[in-house]
């Protein structure tokens, strides 16, 4: 036990590099600083709009249009100019990104029940998703015209009915059904309130797993080249500690640095979801349907998450020792890559219980494929699967430890190699 | 003088390539005992079977009378090896280094420190062993290892080509250390492709090529036999 944690802690030093910790922390800041970019957007879209009018009217019914749109959060700039031209060249010089143009007679030919033509004009400063949004405001700004005008309308002609009533003369409730459980709310605002909570997982799951895999690759890797692996197999160890300690200072290390990625992640993603989540009362929808994870489902997700990294490092321990120095090293990832980005992009596009036997035994084959279902079938309520994806998993990292183990127990873990060149593993 | 270590008919084969093709030598204990043959003469997969590494195709091994295929644990509590061109740790600091590795070696916290001490002494290096081992220059690190290799006195050193790739000073201080422990009583079994600096060195050589052994005995015997004036003229002649 002793020479063990001589082992473990040798391993997590070699791991803990200095470039591991510098990747790590500008990884934190990076996500910190786009978060807090994101977020002063995402707040200066929320506050109050400036838009610059240039009134040709002053009728009463423009005057009153006006007072319409600032009580919807925009916030009015009148424009004084000779001509509509000169207008624009000086909403141009100005701040805002948008002038909206009230024709003269605009009021008369209303009142008439006439359409009356309003010119809107947006300053594009930058292409920005921000920029993009001035398209969304001339929207806003039109639809609110349109319903202050008509609103105005029917309440003058009808004024014993609600404008609102006899504009939308139907209502719905809408209902929720997930097997057993109901709850009423907006299915797509369920959808996008799940997808924003787990959005992370996966993406998490595959860094966990890429970095431990990477790291024990490149510890095995680098050990080969600097002889230190032969050393360390005349030393008076188990080989299977040899092995072990491996797997586990890799798992430590990934697992640590998957967690502060996450928190960097979450950071990150702040920004973006804070308006879905804050919408009102998904929380109780949410809730009665079962689709918030409770401490049962997360420990179940938690083990599925754990025997999927425990296969990666055993698999990754059999492919280092195929690497014979660390240049090497790099492209023995890729089969593990593409055995992650396989469930990855299913578990994104897909449904696999919709998929033909054959396409479906495949992807249930590959062990990372269970934790990216787990999380589908926690919220199905689909234990079984969960537990039989578990299942499969530990007998996988039984098979690659014993393997491993027979590795490093012979002559293999010295003279095992892939040549490329002739595409053949030499035993 | 005991008998230490006993190789027979020693064969090794990687695929259909075979390295070695039965070799037979002892090592006596305190004796400084010497492969020497050109590149590929199967001087390393002689040495990796001794250190446990490879598993003979043919052929014993046995060391103060423990046979290496049924108790190959033994022959790991009493070896140690340095791989050739082998390197260290670079991200763990000298000191660290040997302290990893006493640490297998040791009873207790006192054995260990004392075997690093003796390690510290071997090397030379100084105030360097806080430095990481990274840092270390080829001679650096060889003198490291080779202080990590002998600090456990083990039974038996065994070590690849010691003094390849040094710088002359380097080598001359290798070839020192390993003398001195020699006279202590550690047995060593080297290999070596320069055969002009074997002739100091070591006690007894086995002249290797294409995995066999042309001829073993003194340098002095050797160069006797043959009227060679060096051990280069004597592989020249046994060649033939
Ligand atoms: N892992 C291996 N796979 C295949 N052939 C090898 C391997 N290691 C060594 N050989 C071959 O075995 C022979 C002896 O090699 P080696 O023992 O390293 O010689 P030396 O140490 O005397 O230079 C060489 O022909 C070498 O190419
Ligand atoms: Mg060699």
């Amino acid at each position: 036990m002793k020479k063990f944690r001589n082992l473990f802690v040798k391993e997590v030093k070699e791991l803990l590099s200095k470039q591991l910790i510098v990747s790590l922390l500008l990884m934190m800041a990076m996500f910190y600083f786009i978060g807090l970019m994101t977020r002063r957007e995402a707040e200066r879209a929320a506050a109050a709009q400036k838009i610059a009018v240039f009134d040709l009217d002053r009728s009463g019914l423009s005057g009153q249009m006006l007072a319409g749109l600032q009580g919807m959060n925009f916030k009015i700039e009148p424009m004084t100019a000779a001509t509509t031209e000169a207008a624009v060249e000086a909403a141009k010089a100005g701040e805002t990104n948008l002038l909206v143009v009230i024709p003269a007679g605009f009021g008369e030919s209303v009142g008439r029940m006439e359409p009356k033509v309003v010119e809107t004009y947006s300053f594009l400063r930058n292409f920005s998703i921000v920029g993009a949004r001035t398209s969304a405001i001339v929207r806003a700004v039109l639809e609110a015209i349109n319903k202050v005008l008509s609103d105005n309308f029917l309440k003058a002609k009808i004024p014993e009915t609600a404008p609102e009533d006899i504009k939308s003369p139907i209502k719905s409730r809408d209902f929720i059904v997930i097997k057993s459980r109901m709850a009423e709310g907006s299915a797509s605002a369920v959808t996008g309130f799940v997808t924003s909570q787990t959005v992370f997982i996966p993406v998490i799951l595959m860094m966990i797993i890429l970095y431990s895999s990477q790291m024990v690759i490149s510890a095995i890797a680098m050990e080969k080249q600097n002889k230190t692996l032969e050393t360390l197999l005349t030393v008076p160890i188990p080989r299977t500690s040899i092995v072990a300690a491996k797997m586990l200072a890799s798992g430590f290390v990934g697992l640590v640095s998957a967690f502060i990625y996450m928190v960097g992640f979450r950071s990150y993603m702040g920004g973006f979801t804070g308006d879905i989540a804050n919408a009102p009362g998904i929380g109780q929808v949410v809730q009665k349907l079962g689709l918030t994870l409770n401490a049962n489902a997360l420990i179940i997700l938690g083990a599925s998450l754990f025997f999927a990294i425990l296969c990666a490092l055993a698999m990754a321990t059999i492919l280092g020792v195929l690497a014979e120095d660390f240049r090497s090293a790099q492209s023995l990832i890729m089969p593990m890559l593409i055995l992650i980005m396989i469930p990855y992009f299913v578990s994104m596009f897909a449904d696999v219980k919709t998929m033909s036997l054959p396409v479906k035994l495949f992807i249930l084959a590959i062990p990372f494929s269970h934790p990216f279902l787990a999380m589908q079938n926690i919220y199905l309520e689909n234990y079984n699967a969960v537990a039989l994806g578990v299942l499969y998993m530990a007998a996988f990292f039984g098979v690659m430890v014993f393997l491993a183990g027979r590795i490093f127990s012979t002559d293999r873990v010295l003279t095992m190699k892939l040549r490329w060149g002739k595409k053949k593993v030499v035993l | 003088m005991g008998m230490m270590l006993k190789a027979e008919g020693l064969r090794k084969s990687y695929g259909a390539v075979e390295a070695v093709k039965g070799i037979d030598f002892t090592v006596d204990e305190g004796e400084i005992f010497a492969l020497i043959g050109p590149n590929g003469a199967g001087k390393t997969t002689t040495l990796r079977i001794v250190a446990t590494l490879l598993t003979a195709t043919a052929g014993t091994v046995t060391l103060l009378g423990h046979d290496l295929r049924k108790n190959p644990e033994k022959f790991r509590e009493n070896i140690s090896y340095l791989p050739e061109e082998a390197g260290a740790y670079r991200n763990l600091k000298g000191r660290d280094y040997l302290k990893f590795m006493a640490n297998f070696y040791a009873a207790t916290p006192a054995d260990a420190a004392g075997f690093v001490r003796r390690a510290e002494d071997i090397a030379g290096l100084g105030d360097r062993l806080t430095s990481k081992v990274g840092t270390y220059s080829k001679g650096m690190v060889r003198k490291l290892l080779l202080g990590r290799a002998l600090m456990t006195r083990p039974a038996l050193a065994i070590l690849d080509e010691p003094t390849s790739g040094l710088d002359v000073i380097n080598s001359l201080e290798v070839r020192e250390i390993i003398k001195r422990f020699a006279k202590e009583g550690i047995s060593v079994l080297l290999s070596s492709h320069n055969m002009l600096e074997i002739e100091f060195l070591s006690d007894r050589v086995a002249l290797i090529d294409k995995g066999r052994v042309l001829d073993s005995g003194t340098p002095a015997g050797l160069k006797e036999k043959y009227r060679a004036p060096n051990l280069e003229n004597v592989f020249r002649s046994a060649l033939r």
